[in-house]
């Protein structure tokens, strides 16, 4: 999984429940603990809304301008505002515009209210930190790691350049998002990975969610397969117990056969996906002690993960 | 004879049902689920929902994106036990589509419709525009209910992340639509009297912005479409306004939260929950779903289970099996105790209920009719 820290930026999305937000928080630990200096950011409101990954790290919310979170690794709310606010700033000549810009009442509802143009916003503010030095020639954060809310929002960041060029196909708008496309849609400086369960229905919704990505250029590293468990029943003893478990309903019988279907659904994966799988354990943790135990796991060669 | 559980009582009785929920919950299922109820009970029903999963439209047999409902195929209408008067029509609405129908119904000509359907703006429309999905299911749904083909109308409200986005859906695009975003694209000077210097002056810098951010190409466009199109869409802006209010009929529309064993259920619960008291909007309760909450008859998986003769693998698998056993159990309880503090949210006149987890998922018509057996079936807590 080493190989992801390589990249500029990596974009985490999955379904709720199946722990994306948790492995974004992993992998940023495991990637700072591997010498690079880190970025996470999720979307939203600024210090108001919950930040889902900030908790992780001890902070109920995120400010639009990255803070400090841990050795290496900061964080910061991506917000439209912020990228409509320096979006202005480049493409008006003169400040008093700027201000003028932002004062409208207008085109800030116009803003808000068109989807695109909102999303647009969050693009652009990554793009800026993407682009941020600490000194000439030399990006500030190696690697930016964001967690996209939901299947619908990844889909939605896939494509967005399309659907803004297609909208607006001239202008700065649109070189803006041309800009946007070499960094996020290149597969030398970004990806996305896709965060499921090893049960039937996530796996369906990880494919159906990487068949939609496809469809777009931007650019699919892998799957990463969380709370994969151990399978501490021999042989002997699934045999056993399968007419007690197939003949009442007994606490305990769907775990037991979701622990079945594990090496199922991961061949499946592997076989629909046509993309790298990588596995996680389910650890008996939470916090920070998961945090840490899940970056052990990632930095760990897969092999030693699997047992 | 007994009263009607609450899905019973509406299926049977309602003409709509909405329902609505965050992403990710199983709203469609759920919706389904309930079509097939309905249709099983000898009414007519459409099943509306914008944008669903490829899975679904392939477990009843449809396809996705056709010009108007179709009915599920009569095989599929046999194994669900559907059976004449009793039909179960789908559409998978796609928004430009209704889209283009009220355009052409509120336009004064021919000429007009063609422009608006060349302008490239338009043509975004329905992805540009935040509740324009929401406003476009609603029109559906008034359409069909009320052309009287169906007894029953039953609405999987837009994906979005949050389960309000429904409601608020016509009042955000009327946002939109209002006055001052025209007046930010009408060329200066235009609509009522000669403004005065100092709108002028703003309207010169408003203009100057404009077209550093759009260019020229697509400010051009932005203008074409809000000046041409004004009445228009001043039309779909007062439509928009009375649109939610002609789903507070308690008799005939039911509204109901579809909501998954998550943080966010609480509190999601709540919000709906007020929200549509103070729209005056008939709510009829909360489906938690995909929750460990029914017992469905399961026991302990204790020794005596075990034959007299039992094996040693048979017994050390059993003691492994318990261990799995106790997290069952224990997440039973929390969600058990989620679903009564939702019941306590639904208060007396509405309920708190929970349907099954069905292993696997419900990708196939066996598996949604146990759904939809169980909801029908389903005691409020």
């Amino acid at each position: 999984m080493e190989s992801l820290f390589d990249k500029r930026a990596l974009l985490i999305s999955g379904k709720g429940g199946v722990g994306r937000t948790t492995v974004t928080a992993a992998l940023a630990m495991a990637a700072a603990r591997a010498g690079k200096r880190v970025l996470i950011a999720e979307i939203g409101e600024p210090d108001e809304d919950l930040a889902a990954l900030g908790r992780l790290f001890g902070r109920q919310t995120l400010p639009a301008d990255p803070v400090p979170l841990a050795r290496n690794v900061d964080g910061v709310m991506l917000w439209s505002r912020k990228g409509h606010e320096r979006f202005l700033r480049m493409v008006l000549p003169v400040a008093a515009l700027v201000r003028a810009g932002l004062r409208s009442k207008a085109l800030r509802r116009l803003l808000d209210a068109a989807p695109s143009l909102n999303e647009l916003g969050v693009f652009y503010h990554m793009l800026t930190l993407v682009r941020e030095e600490a000194s000439a020639g030399r990006p500030k954060w190696d690697l930016l790691i964001i967690d996209l809310p939901a299947t619908g929002h990844a889909l939605g960041l896939a494509t967005l350049p399309d659907r803004i060029l297609q909208l607006i196909p001239t202008g700065p708008i649109a070189r803006t998002v041309r800009d946007g496309k070499d960094v996020f849609f290149n597969e030398d400086s970004s990806a996305m990975v896709v965060v499921t369960l090893p049960e039937t229905l996530p796996v369906t919704e990880a494919l159906e969610l990487i068949e939609g990505v496809r469809e777009t250029d931007l650019p699919v590293a892998g799957i990463i397969v969380n709370k994969v468990v151990g399978d501490d029943f021999t042989e002997e003893e699934r045999e056993a117990l399968a007419p007690l478990v197939a003949e009442r309903p007994v606490f305990g019988a769907t775990r037991f056969l979701g622990i079945g279907m594990v090496s199922q659904s991961l061949d499946r994966l592997r076989e629909a996906s046509e993309t790298t799988v990588w596995k996680v354990p389910e650890l008996p943790l939470e916090g920070p002690g998961l945090i840490h135990g899940l970056s052990d796991a990632i930095l760990a060669p897969q092999d030693e993960v699997a047992s | 004879m007994s009263a009607d559980l609450p899905i019973q009582e509406l299926v049977k009785h309602r003409g709509v049902l909405v329902v609505c929920g965050a992403g990710g919950v199983g709203k469609t299922t759920t919706s389904t689920a309930l079509a097939m109820a309905g249709a099983r009970q000898g009414r007519r029903v459409l099943a509306l929902t914008v944008d669903p999963s490829k899975r679904l439209a392939q477990t009843l047999g449809v396809d996705r994106n056709l010009e108007a409902p179709v009915s599920i195929p009569e095989e599929r209408l046999r194994q669900a036990g559907i059976e004449p008067p009793g039909s179960l029509h789908a559409w998978m609405l796609d928004p430009k589509l209704v889209a283009d129908r009220v355009v052409q119904k509120m336009a004064k000509d021919p000429e007009e419709v063609e422009r608006l359907m060349q302008n490239r703006i338009y043509n975004g429309i329905s992805r540009m525009v935040a509740g324009m999905q929401e406003y476009m299911a609603m029109e559906a749904l008034f359409e069909f209910h009320e052309a009287g083909t169906y007894d029953l109308v039953i609405l999987d409200t837009p994906p979005s992340r949050n389960a309000l986005a429904f409601l608020e859906g016509p009042q955000r695009m009327s946002s939109f639509l209002d006055g001052r975003i025209f007046h930010l694209f009408l060329p200066q000077g235009s609509g009522g009297a000669r403004p005065g210097l100092f709108r002028r002056a703003a309207g010169a810098v408003i203009d100057t912005i404009n077209r550093a951010v759009f260019g020229e190409e697509t400010y051009d466009d932005l203008q074409e479409f809000f000046g041409s199109f004004r009445d228009i869409l001043a039309n779909l802006n007062t439509n928009a306004g009375d649109m939610i209010e002609r789903l507070s009929d308690p008799d005939d529309v039911a509204f109901m939260l579809v909501t998954s064993p998550t943080d966010a259920s609480v509190s999601d619960a709540h919000f709906f929950r007020e929200r549509t008291a103070q729209m005056n909007l008939p709510f009829a309760g909360f489906v938690l779903n995909r929750s460990q909450a029914l017992a469905s008859g399961r026991v302990f998986p204790d020794y005596d289970l075990l034959p007299d003769d039992a094996s040693p693998a048979a017994l050390s698998g059993l003691a492994k099996l318990q261990k799995l056993g106790k997290v069952e159990q224990s997440e039973m309880e929390r969600d058990r105790h989620l679903l009564a503090t939702l019941a306590e949210e639904a208060g007396d006149e509405a309920f708190a209920l929970a349907t099954p987890t069905v292993p696997g998922g419900a990708n196939d018509l066996p598996s949604l009719l146990k759904i939809s057996d169980a909801l029908w079936g389903a005691e409020p807590y």
